[in-house]
């Protein structure tokens, strides 16, 4: 019974599933994007910039997700800004996150020791180049296990864009559990495909950091 | 090449430097010694503007040393630095190291970099080494790429903060030994250090400092062999009575 129900739900939660990876991998590139210019903000040497990165991020951390996601959805288009639900759903998921990726950035950055500073200066180099060359690879390697965090995180919390209709896996078991009143075999699938995603993730991001984590410190 | 007038700095209230006044002309090995907190680091450090001054002039080839000036990055490029705890990059490999200012800076082709680098590696012991990324090397080693870094640059001066103070006493000998190389060489040098053997041997001219000042300078012979001022007398008698073994 269980089986053949499975058997029945398996190709729509799959593409689901689809969905749920896409969703989370494009959303994970944007806060990495937006993520990294917060951060490169917080630890700018003018004030002024350094202080709007954290006021941003502030107020991005202290906003619901689905708050975001809504306003994004529902609201944007009363300004003539018209988005699909999976464009909306990225963005926002993309933006709510930026927050927590600029503070894994922010971190490992800061965590990079002044003196390997003091020798790019001491060779010449300014201010971006250093930042590039030296400050960022450094601080990418210490940022890992927060960064890689954050992206099995965000695999679980892009269920939340089901809430604006992406048809996501969530979503696809919810459509599916509504209408055959399945609900234990269709929740039971949909938790078990979600760990079929986040575990191999998981163990991934931990050979990652074994590998590069031998020189991560001067 | 080197020319300090009147330098006063602090931080914040505390005074590290209180006059200092020191001319290193081209090809000289100038050592600074003193005790722990005389402000030779901070010395050092505001030659190639890592730190700002309040007063007096520092200038390198006739240019003012200023932190916040344009200028500070062509005259970081004429004078290399060496620090105690190396400050390699970890991320990148020794030889990358000694190409990265000559390739980024420079602006050099990576090639003619390449083979300058791997010839500065062979100077200084390390040619088998080319690919090991520092985590890979002993101090010693790391410190003889540090110096082929700064020496990448063709630098007309090399400043050296206690180059040997964060190594074992076993691995202290290869780097004085590159150092004193260059000393030979003609390189101009100015080393802040407690070996004071090295300092007797190859420097043309030892400054004492204490609180900031510097309260006794001269040839080697003079400051260490028959010092004038009693902060000297007392420095050097100490470090003598804790590094000679009871007899
Ligand atoms: N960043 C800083 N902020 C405040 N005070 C500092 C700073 N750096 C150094 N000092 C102070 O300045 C004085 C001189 O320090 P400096 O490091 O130049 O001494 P030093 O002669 O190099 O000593 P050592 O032999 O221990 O390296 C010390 O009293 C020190 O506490
Ligand atoms: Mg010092």
């Amino acid at each position: 019974m269980f089986l053949q129900n499975a058997l029945d739900f398996l190709p729509v939660l799959l593409e689901g599933a689809v969905v749920t990876v896409k969703v989370t991998a494009l959303s994970f590139i944007l806060s990495s994007v937006i993520g990294l210019v917060f951060a490169l903000m917080m630890v700018s040497n003018s004030k002024l910039i350094a202080r709007t990165g954290y006021t941003l991020v502030n107020i991005i951390r202290g906003l619901p997700i689905i708050v975001q996601l809504f306003y994004i959805y529902f609201v944007l288009p009363d300004f003539g800004i018209q988005l699909s639900a999976f464009q909306a759903g990225v963005i926002g998921l993309g933006i709510a996150y930026s927050a927590y990726q600029a503070e894994n950035f922010r971190a490992g950055i800061q965590a990079v020791q002044q003196g390997q500073i003091e020798a790019a200066e001491s060779i010449g180099m300014r201010g971006a180049m250093i930042m590039r060359r030296v400050v960022l690879p450094q601080a990418f390697k210490i940022a890992l296990p927060p960064y890689g965090n954050t992206l099995v995180m965000m695999l679980k919390d892009s269920s939340l864009v089901s809430t604006i209709t992406v048809a996501e896996m969530t979503r696809a078991g919810q459509l599916i559990a509504s209408s055959t009143f399945e609900n234990m075999t269709v929740y039971t699938l949909v938790a078990l495909l979600y760990l079929a995603l986040s575990l191999p993730l998981s163990y991934g991001l931990r050979r990652l950091e074994a590998r590069l984590g031998t020189r991560n410190t001067a | 090449m080197i020319s300090i007038k009147a330098l006063h700095k602090s931080y914040g209230s505390t005074r590290v430097l209180e006059g200092i006044d020191l001319e290193v002309n081209s090809g000289e090995v100038v050592c600074l010694i003193g005790p722990s907190g005389s402000g030779k680091s901070t010395l050092l450090r505001c030659i190639n503007g890592l730190e700002t001054y309040e007063g007096g002039d520092i200038l390198v080839s006739s240019e003012r040393v200023d932190r916040h000036a344009r200028s500070i990055h062509t005259i970081r490029t004429e004078v290399g630095m060496v620090f105690q705890r190396f400050n390699l990059f970890p991320h990148r490999t020794a030889l990358q190291n000694v190409m990265e200012g000559p390739v980024y800076v420079k602006k050099e082709s990576p090639t003619a970099a390449r083979a300058h680098a791997v010839e500065l590696m062979e100077k200084v012991g390390l040619g088998h080494r080319l690919d090991a990324y520092p985590d890979q090397l002993s101090g010693g080693q790391q410190q003889r790429v540090a110096i082929a870094r700064a020496l990448a640059m063709r630098p007309k001066a090399i400043l050296f903060d206690e180059p040997t103070s964060a190594l074992d006493p076993e691995l202290v000998g290869e780097v004085l030994g590159v150092m004193r190389t260059l000393a030979k060489e003609g390189m101009t040098m100015v080393v802040v250090t407690h070996e004071m053997a090295f300092a007797r041997e190859v420097s043309d001219k030892v400054c004492f400092l204490y609180g900031g000042k510097i309260v006794e300078a001269g040839v080697p012979q003079d400051v260490f062999g028959r010092p004038a001022h009693p902060r000297t007398q007392d420095f050097l008698r100490r470090l003598l009575n804790s590094s000679e073994p009871q007899a």
